[in-house]
């Protein structure tokens, strides 16, 4: 099994040329990441001739520093058990990938999700319009610059009462005389 | 001598005690304090010998409750439901999200001011409140309904242009009919 874990970069590598990989076998997982043009074929390559027959899981992170979108792919082997993550970056500008739903159908709800929550365009997907969201007409709203507070002041009305919402930790602290040590004093709500 | 209006006054008596004693909630959950229900409706709480027990539709119902929080989306249909629901009616807000927002007080799709949608006759503060407090909720909304107090229906009749106005600020595409109460 070890050797199988340890081929798996080498037989990748050779089909296609990765940006950047690593592999920790203790924990039976592959990294790679790869230019977002050759996405469809390694993921199709992954499961009908490696075994990396399911898709756990695809997912998003926004790199507002960067300007970058991290699409991230989940495959697992069943047999065995192992976790390959296949990344790719788009640009945040014009975030634009290619529909991948012919090859796991459930991504569909996937790049659904990833257009409606992220602005992700994917070029020749066919799906409804709205998704979750209904009559949205903000900006995408899991990106890291959409101001949800802001908007929220915006849209809705707040009751009177909650102006004064005190730190819960700094006034019970304040009350008992406790000293909360600096570097806790960030995360300690 | 005319006994119209003491027997209007009786027959309003009367039929509040009835109606105290026999509030069917609406199983409709808009958010997570729908999970404390069924443990007020079981056994241990028992909330059936209030008279207080589940109902199928809107038009059985008496008594919606707005169970946590109410996203936009949510309160659309929610409103629908109202409309459907037929006299009398009342409202309790459920947890301190349907309070102020609670928790959500920055999210982009959560209201934060459940009585400028719909007339809300009780709330119940916690989060979650436990079955103690929904119970409590409950003898406080039956003694307003024995007092007449409990009349969040006929306000909302009364001053449906202020509610509707408060609705269509957040709810963009209006797609409902029109009600010619």
């Amino acid at each position: 099994m070890e050797t199988f874990l340890g081929k798996i970069k080498d037989r990748i590598s050779v089909n296609f040329d990765l940006e950047k990989s690593s592999i920790d076998i203790e924990k039976k997982r592959v990294d790679v990441q790869i230019r977002k043009e050759q996405i469809p074929s390694i993921l199709r390559y992954m499961k009908e001739n490696m075994s990396f027959r399911h898709l756990m899981h695809a997912s998003v992170v926004d790199w507002l520093e960067e300007g970058k979108f991290e699409v991230i792919f989940m495959l697992w082997a069943p047999k065995e058990k192992i976790r390959v993550f296949v990344r790719t970056k788009l640009d945040r500008e014009n975030p634009i990938m290619e529909n991948l739903d012919m090859i796991w159908p459930q991504l569909n709800t996937y790049e659904r999700e990833f257009k409606e929550m992220y602005g992700i365009e994917f070029t020749g997907l066919v799906a409804p319009e709205e998704f979750i969201l209904e009559d949205w007409d903000g900006p995408p709203p899991m990106r890291r610059d959409f101001d949800t507070e802001a908007y929220a002041k915006d849209v809705f009305s707040e009751r009177i009462g909650r102006e004064d919402a005190q730190d819960v930790r700094e006034t019970i602290a304040k009350r008992s005389g406790e000293v909360i040590p600096d570097f806790a004093k960030k995360h300690s709500r | 001598m005319d006994y119209g209006i003491y027997q209007d006054k009786l027959t309003r008596i009367v039929s509040d005690i009835a109606r105290s004693h026999s509030l069917w909630v609406l199983a409709y959950g808009t958010g997570c304090g729908a999970i404390e229900v069924p443990a007020t409706m079981t056994s241990r709480y028992d909330a059936e010998r209030l008279g207080v027990r589940g109902a199928a539709t809107p038009r059985q119902a008496d008594v919606l409750m707005i169970t946590g929080y109410l996203t936009v989306k949510t309160l659309k249909r929610v409103i629908r439901v109202y409309e459907q629901m037929q006299d009398p009616k009342y409202v309790i807000g459920f947890g301190s999200c349907a309070i102020n927002g609670g928790m959500y007080w920055d999210s982009y799709n959560t209201i934060k001011q459940l009585d400028l949608y719909l007339p809300v006759d009780v709330y119940i503060s916690g989060c979650m409140p436990r079955p103690e407090a929904v119970l409590e909720g409950f003898a406080k909304l039956q003694e307003q309904i024995k007092a007449g107090e409990a009349i969040g229906a006929t306000k909302y009749k009364e001053n449906l242009d202020y509610y509707r106005g408060n609705q269509k600020k957040i709810i963009k595409n209006w797609d409902f009919p029109d009600y010619n109460w």
